[in-house]
């Protein structure tokens, strides 16, 4: 176990050096000049140049790039060419609202995902299967920015039971804090519910045909033991790898549910920092989400090997 | 039992949605005349949020270039001079209007006593010395343009500031009502250098408490501001939120009282909420179409031949011009909430007020069409038109296609963002784009940088060496009937040149809650939160 997690962190810190390369080269690739977006409605070309000269865009592109390890590695990922404010203060304070809302969307999905995955294939062909596929047909088909703005209207205006923006951080005001988080987990995590549903209940519903289920049963198990403790751990594999690659389109999705509902994550700093061609602050989000994305696989990765060890087997051959 | 909560709570959802769509879909009540102030009283207390359409950029008077950057400012930065709501400039920090030696060359002020910065430092002549030397020098100001003509600044008493002018100079007083005149702690300014941005100190109404990159900043009630006994919030808080809907979505909700540049659309939604109010103001600024005249190796490069039938002929532009109907793009476009516009100078301009928007030549395709055929060009005349990103500028680009397309032209549209279109349209690479200006009090910012040969936002290569003259002349005629004049016929030219076609003047659109008073909105599209408060 031990020499197979040294090899998947071995690897994960190769993909993460090689994903900054790519990472720095594409954002200098982006048409529209920093200097100028920064610059804005009164450019002149005195002003201009100063700009340029301030954060090294003048730079050859290895000098930016070394220039910028350098800095990452001690923790530094310099300041906004916009704001003046420091990157990593930035990304710290926006990380765990964009954390917080990819864990409450996650709770929900699998909670809601799960549980109608499992009715859906036990109760087949009932009803309750058909409740749940058309609850997941709508989950994938509606948009963010339609089910976002509609749930503000209903519950935040017409019914004001939550907020219809802003964060307040968790430890500050527990409620207040669930108030605004509530309907963008919803936003966030229908889509990701649905995808949950469908593939629980694919699982399932193969788990339930195959022999080892027959011979549970037949061995006088009872229905909560044939579907938990055989039908569903067996399931469950499927579901975590896919809920491993549906958490990165957690963090991005958040890019549209923080414009809608104004929190101020990864998601809002993201689009702010492209639309103004901030590179310092780019790079900086760029890096964390990979960062993110690779710590997540490696997880996932550790989590079939908890579950499944003939995975670990075949990885360490 | 179950069956019928989950029927009810449907029921109660459904009804909720409908109620909260039915209420934007209703779109008949009418905007009224202008509204800047609301002056009803106020109680003491109370925080205000105002949501601005976009992030501000650095909180230092010196750097800062955006326009939701100014907002800000206006609650914690006050300037040498201020504008009233009929654009007339007025005294702020400064105890007097300047005086100008008879050459215009020499300018001297006196600035008011007792005043303390938020850190309590003293205002004083020396402390406006520096703040004037250092948006003139610094390496990367956004204020050099507007202060290249300061030859020498000096305190010439402990109130008393001289400035003396390469040439003379009548636009100063207007740039030192904006952010050139605003005045920096000197002792903070020692204390951060560049790094002032994240600790502003100035003399106003609120003081600087913090900032969260994309999410807020943060203003208190400043106890050393000279008049804090007339400041009425403990708190003011700016929040960007760029979406249009999502800004009324909060100001409805309650979660903002203030929401800065609403689009008509927006407006519309907005009156028929009953606890909302709206004030609006001609802004100074203008919107048009750019096209590219001569702009062949860049802003700032020598103006160029393009061989394009546009850029070529003359009559091909006028035809452009006249194949648009600028009264219906305001009413198609822009709700007819905003003003057709056809020069730079808005008509609301209190300095030279330039030509009015009734002037507007009215639209005529055939004419246009017979000047296509005198110019010999192969029509359609193909067009590319890069617009904004925007839903407006999609719709403007539409409607603009449409229209020109009767009168014998082939627009295609390229929708750019932002940074992307500057990049492009500065270097020349373009045939039009949709070009806009937020405005300056004094008609030469809205002028000389874009129409004078290499102006620094020339993008247009423009080059007419009358246009030049009478820049030079309109910036050191003293006389106003005169410079008037001048800035009349500046306009006829611009127009008969027409790098850049005119279209519409935007107007600054506020909204709030109607529990708050006091809010201020000017031509210069600030919102002014010194006065607001909650009603009692």
């Amino acid at each position: 176990m031990t020499s197979y997690l040294l090899t998947r962190i071995r690897q994960s810190l190769i993909t993460l050096v090689l994903v900054s390369m790519v990472v720095f080269a594409g954002i200098r690739a982006l048409p529209g000049d920093p200097a100028l977006a920064l610059a804005g409605e009164e450019r002149s070309p005195k002003a201009l140049a100063a700009i340029r000269e301030s954060y090294g865009l003048d730079d050859n592109i290895v000098v930016q790039y070394g220039r910028f390890i350098g800095h990452a590695v001690t923790g530094d990922l310099g300041t906004s060419s916009r704001t003046g404010l420091p990157v990593a203060d930035a990304i710290t304070a926006a990380l765990p609202i964009t954390l917080e809302l990819a864990a409450l969307s996650l709770l929900l999905a699998v909670t809601l995902g799960i549980g109608a995955g499992i009715v859906a294939a036990v109760r087949r062909g009932k009803p309750e299967e058909w409740l749940a596929n058309a609850l997941a047909l709508l989950g994938l088909s509606v948009p963010t920015f339609w089910l976002g703005i509609v749930l503000v209207l209903g519950f935040a205006i017409a019914l004001p039971v939550f907020s219809a923006s802003g964060y307040v951080p968790f430890t500050t005001d527990p409620l207040d804090n669930l108030r605004r988080m509530v309907l963008p987990s919803i936003v966030l995590g229908s889509g990701l519910a649905a995808v949950v549903m469908r593939q629980t209940r694919a699982a399932m519903l193969d788990s339930l045909s195959a022999d080892y289920v027959r011979t549970a049963r037949a061995k006088g198990l009872s229905r909560r033991e044939v579907i938990g403790g055989h039908a569903l751990r067996n399931s469950l594999v499927t579901v975590v790898t896919v809920l491993g690659l549906q958490l990165g389109h957690l963090i991005s999705g958040a890019v549209v549910t923080e414009q809608i509902f104004v929190l101020p994550g990864f998601g809002k700093l993201t689009i702010d920092a492209v639309f103004t061609r901030d590179y310092a602050t780019l790079q900086g989000v760029v890096l964390c989400t990979s960062a993110a994305y690779i710590l997540i696989n490696l997880l996932v990765d550790v989590a079939y090997s908890v579950i499944d060890p003939r995975i670990r087997l075949g990885g360490a051959r | 039992m179950r069956r019928k909560a989950v029927v009810l709570t449907a029921v109660a959802l459904v009804m909720s949605l409908t109620a909260g769509c039915g209420s934007l879909q209703s779109s008949a009540t009418e905007v009224g005349g202008e509204r800047m102030t609301d002056d009803r009283p106020v109680r003491d207390g109370g925080t205000l949020t105002v949501a601005l359409n976009a992030d501000p950029d650095k909180l230092d008077p010196t750097l800062a270039q955006t326009l939701v950057g100014r907002t800000v400012f206006a609650g914690m930065c006050e300037k040498l001079y201020d504008i009233d709501e009929h654009g007339t400039v007025i005294p702020q920090l400064a105890r007097g209007l300047p005086k100008t030696s008879k050459d215009g060359r020499t300018v001297t002020f006196a600035l008011r006593k007792g005043l303390k910065f938020s850190d309590g430092t003293r205002l004083d002549a020396a402390a406006a010395v520096t703040s004037l030397l250092r948006h003139r020098d610094l390496a990367g100001s956004a204020r050099a343009t507007e202060l290249a003509p300061l030859a020498r600044v000096e305190a010439t008493g402990t109130y008393t500031v001289k400035l003396t002018l390469k040439q003379a100079y009548v636009p100063l007083t207007a740039v030192l009502a904006d952010r050139s005149g605003m005045v920096m702690s000197p002792t903070a300014l020692k204390k951060y250098g560049k790094n002032f941005t994240n600790h502003p100190s100035c003399v106003g109404p609120f003081k600087y408490v913090e900032r969260v990159g994309g999410d807020r900043i943060v203003l208190a009630k400043d106890p050393n501001y000279y008049a804090a006994d007339r400041v009425h919030l403990d708190k003011v808080i700016y929040k960007p939120i760029p979406d249009g809907n999502v800004r009324l979505a909060n100001l409805r909700s309650g979660d903002i009282q203030v929401g800065d540049q609403m689009t008509p659309v927006d407006v519309r939604s907005a009156l028929t909420e009953p606890g909302l109010q709206l004030f609006n103001s001609p802004s100074l600024g203008y919107q048009g179409i750019g096209l590219n005249v001569g702009n062949v190796k860049g802003l700032g490069e020598k103006p160029g031949r393009i061989d394009t039938p546009l850029a070529r002929e003359p009559k091909v532009r006028e035809a452009f011009e006249l194949a648009i109907d600028r009264e219906l793009i305001n009413k198609v476009v822009f709700q007819g909430m905003y003003e057709p516009a056809c020069g730079p100078v808005s008509p609301e301009s209190a300095i030279a007020p330039g030509v009015k928007a009734s002037a507007c030549p009215k639209r005529d395709v055939a004419k246009a069409r017979r000047l296509l055929d005198e110019a010999g060009v192969k029509t359609p005349v193909r067009i590319e038109l890069k617009v904004s990103t925007t839903p407006e500028h999609s719709r403007l680009g539409q409607v603009l296609q449409a229209m020109t397309k009767e009168a014998g032209f082939a627009v295609t549209l390229r929708p750019t963002e932002y940074a992307t279109m500057l990049e492009e349209t500065d270097s020349g690479d373009y045939d039009a784009f949709t070009s806009g200006w937020s405005g300056r009090l004094d008609p030469d910012g809205n002028i000389a940088s874009f129409l004078q040969t290499r102006g620094a936002m020339n993008a247009y290569g423009l080059s007419d060496p009358a246009i030049d003259r009478l820049v030079e002349r309109g910036r050191s005629e003293a006389d106003p009937d005169e410079r008037a004049r001048i800035y009349e016929e500046l306009t006829e030219l611009a127009t008969e040149r027409r790098g850049l076609v005119y279209l519409y003047r935007q107007k600054n659109y506020v909204v709030t809650r109607k529990d708050v008073a006091g809010v201020r909105v000017y031509g210069d599209g600030l919102v002014r939160v010194t006065a607001a408060g909650y009603t009692r």
